[in-house]
């Protein structure tokens, strides 16, 4: 008797303390959250949305410019990454040998370690210093490399959760090695990849540091893909940064839109992954 | 059916796509909705700019109005520090450049190598820098002398109540509390005002730290560009730093009188600054430090600061608008100084910049 009132003991505090650790876990989350909508709600406004920033310690404006920006530059690190990434994780999956795919998985492990500040050095030298300025085209290329070996590794998995025998039963019937791969695997593995993808996006959309010397940043529209574009984390940085107030205010409505923004894309991409559970059970 | 939805999928996400671009193209409605001009222009002429955050208030208020004024030109000028100016308009990323710091003779041979061309130095403005602080309970205007401040940034001087500090500000209350010291973290034009006037009034600042853009500080915080340093005065209690006088007074910051080489204690001002310039002997580079200036009126840690304008301009379009724009600057662009604290430009140096707008081809 005595030893199991030890034991219902142990196993009440056990309990409250792993579920303290959890609430713990998730509190800067909720907190983060809280603070951004209490802060960010009451700053978002038309002219916030609409209009271009004003001069510098003057009241009012907005980050219209910005928040095409950073639609544009997600754009372009889509253009560039995904095709790449896409192909490159098939390639891994379906057709890679033994030596080719360990030194590519190898480096884009490596890839996603890297500081996404090294990234902008080396758009910065790889691309700003040959263009001779900044553009939103550095700025793209900086996040698609960041961009890259998500989608890579991300392809090359869901592509693996594909039964052997839908590649075997699809060979079987006459169809060739790049016909499975094309009309069997890959979409089978679509609605995982498609995940892969928004999840990526989503990472990348609140990436600061690639684009402080490759996008750079505008006080004013960034007209097609040459000229340096303005984009909502690095208008954070900057005024989170300065003194004023009402930039202060800005900052915190551009830090919801943003957060915000990621959240509908990592929702979207749940409910697509949720759509390929329910397919395959009626399957 | 699987196939038919994950194609749906894909034309939901080239539609979102293909709005995101059609709203970022010039002309459509997205980009549309705030042009402040009514009259409809053609793509305007984006020029790029960045260097010193210590003029940028009364930049951007000139580039703003000379927008209005000419449609057709944009300049985009981003605070990055007069370090990363001079660099960036060194490797040609930029149009043009900014500084506080007039170029080191090493600094404009680097340019000429990678421009083909030479640097030119346009002053704009007049500044001050003056050491701002947040001490809780004190509202009063302390009194600084060239030993407290450079003892408090060379570490010597820890309490706010120290000897030096108290002796000059009798009346003024000051409390037994650490002094935070914060200085710029990265290149900085400020930080050679700053440091060019310690290293002049201290040999030993001079000897141990000197005098650039950034040094080896021997106490103290990093804030970067004159608005992050303002914006960490104002969050931590005990701080000193040193902005331009106009982030001061835009964030309602308390700053202090700086005692000038005749002894005088001097409060940053139109009058004290303007008397500063007027003691300049303006070199045909416009390269001159107005540091520790000689003077009764004289607040000693003003300066000019610098446009950097590359005397060769291979684009048409953009020479004349940044011709244009320093022509307006040094005449009608004068009279917006004065709302943002800043002081005018002496007229003689008017005039010999005016002559020097025609060396840019």
């Amino acid at each position: 008797m005595n030893r199991l009132g030890w034991r219902k003991a142990v196993n009440a505090i056990m309990s409250a303390v792993t579920a303290l650790c959890a609430v713990t876990a998730v509190a800067p989350l909720l907190f983060v959250l809280g603070i951004l909508a209490v802060k960010g709600a009451s700053s978002i406004n038309w002219s916030f949305l609409t209009q271009l920033p004003k001069p510098t310690g003057e009241l009012g404006g907005g980050m219209a410019n910005a928040i095409v920006g950073s639609g544009q530059l997600l754009l372009l690190a889509a253009l560039f990454g995904v095709p790449l990434g896409v192909a490159g994780g098939i390639y891994l999956s379906e057709f890679g040998g033994w030596g080719v795919p360990f030194v590519v998985r190898y480096a884009a492990d490596l890839l996603v370690s890297v500081p996404s500040i090294v990234i902008g050095i080396f758009a910065y030298a790889v691309v700003v210093v040959r263009m001779g300025h900044f553009s939103s085209l550095a700025g793209g290329f900086a996040l698609a490399v960041m961009l890259l070996p998500i989608v890579v590794t991300n392809t090359e998995q869901f592509l693996r959760t594909v039964p052997v025998w839908l590649r075997e039963g699809s060979l079987a019937l006459g169809a060739g090695h790049w016909k499975t791969t094309i009309s069997v695997v890959v979409p089978a593995a679509m609605q995982g990849i498609l995940t892969g993808i928004l999840l990526a996006l989503a990472r990348v959309a609140g990436e600061t540091a690639p684009l402080l010397f490759t996008a750079f940043n505008n006080d004013y529209w960034a007209r097609g893909f040459q000229q340096p574009v303005s984009s909502l984390p690095v208008r954070i940085y900057e005024y989170a940064l300065s003194p004023y107030d009402d930039y202060h205010r800005q900052a915190w409505a551009a830090a919801l839109l943003l957060l915000g923004l990621v959240l509908i894309v990592n929702v979207l991409s749940r409910l697509v992954l949720a759509k390929k559970m329910a397919s395959r059970r009626i399957a | 059916m699987k196939n038919r939805r994950v194609w749906a999928f894909l034309c939901d996400l080239a539609l979102c796509v293909g709005l995101l671009t059609v709203g970022s193209l010039p002309g459509s409605g997205l980009s549309g909705i705030s042009t402040a001009a009514p009259v409809a222009v053609p793509s305007p002429v984006l020029i790029n700019a960045a260097g010193a955050t210590f003029p940028q208030p009364i930049y951007s208020k000139w580039f703003d109005t000379y927008h209005q004024q000419h449609p057709d030109v944009e300049f985009n000028y981003q605070g990055v520090g007069s370090g990363a100016g001079i660099r960036q308009t060194t490797e040609k990323t930029v149009d043009f450049g900014a500084s506080d710091m007039p170029m080191t003779d090493q600094l404009l041979a680097d340019a000429k190598k990678n421009l083909g061309c030479d640097l030119l130095h346009f002053p704009t403005v007049l500044g001050a820098a003056v050491p701002t602080y947040n001490i809780p309970g004190v509202t009063a205007q302390l009194k600084f002398t060239p030993e407290s401040l450079s003892n408090i940034y060379l570490g010597k001087i820890t309490k706010w109540n120290d000897p030096a500090i108290t002796g000059p500000n009798p009346g003024v209350k000051l409390p037994d509390t650490d002094i935070v010291v914060i200085h710029r973290s990265e290149g900085s034009g400020t930080t050679f005002i700053w440091t060019d006037y310690l290293s002049k009034v201290n040999p030993e600042w001079a000897s141990k730290v000197g005098h650039n853009s950034s040094v080896n500080w021997p106490v103290g915080l990093g804030g970067k560009g004159n608005e992050g340093v303002a914006g960490l005065v104002k969050q931590t209690p005990g701080a000193i730093g040193y902005i331009e006088l106009i982030y001061v007074i835009q964030n309602n910051l308390s700053y202090g009188l700086v005692q000038n080489s005749s002894g005088k204690f001097i409060k940053a001002d139109l009058a004290s600054v303007t008397a500063a310039a007027a003691t300049a002997n303006m070199p045909a580079d416009f390269r001159v430090s107005i540091t520790n200036a000689p003077g009764n009126a004289v607040y000693p840690i003003s300066s000019f600061t610098w446009l950097l304008i590359p005397s060769h301009i291979p684009d048409g379009t953009k020479r004349d608008d940044i011709k244009g724009f320093l022509k307006w600057m040094l005449t009608d662009g004068q009279k917006y100084t004065e709302a943002l604290a800043y002081a005018p430009l002496p007229k003689a140096v008017v005039a010999k910049e005016l002559k020097q707008i025609d060396r840019i081809q």
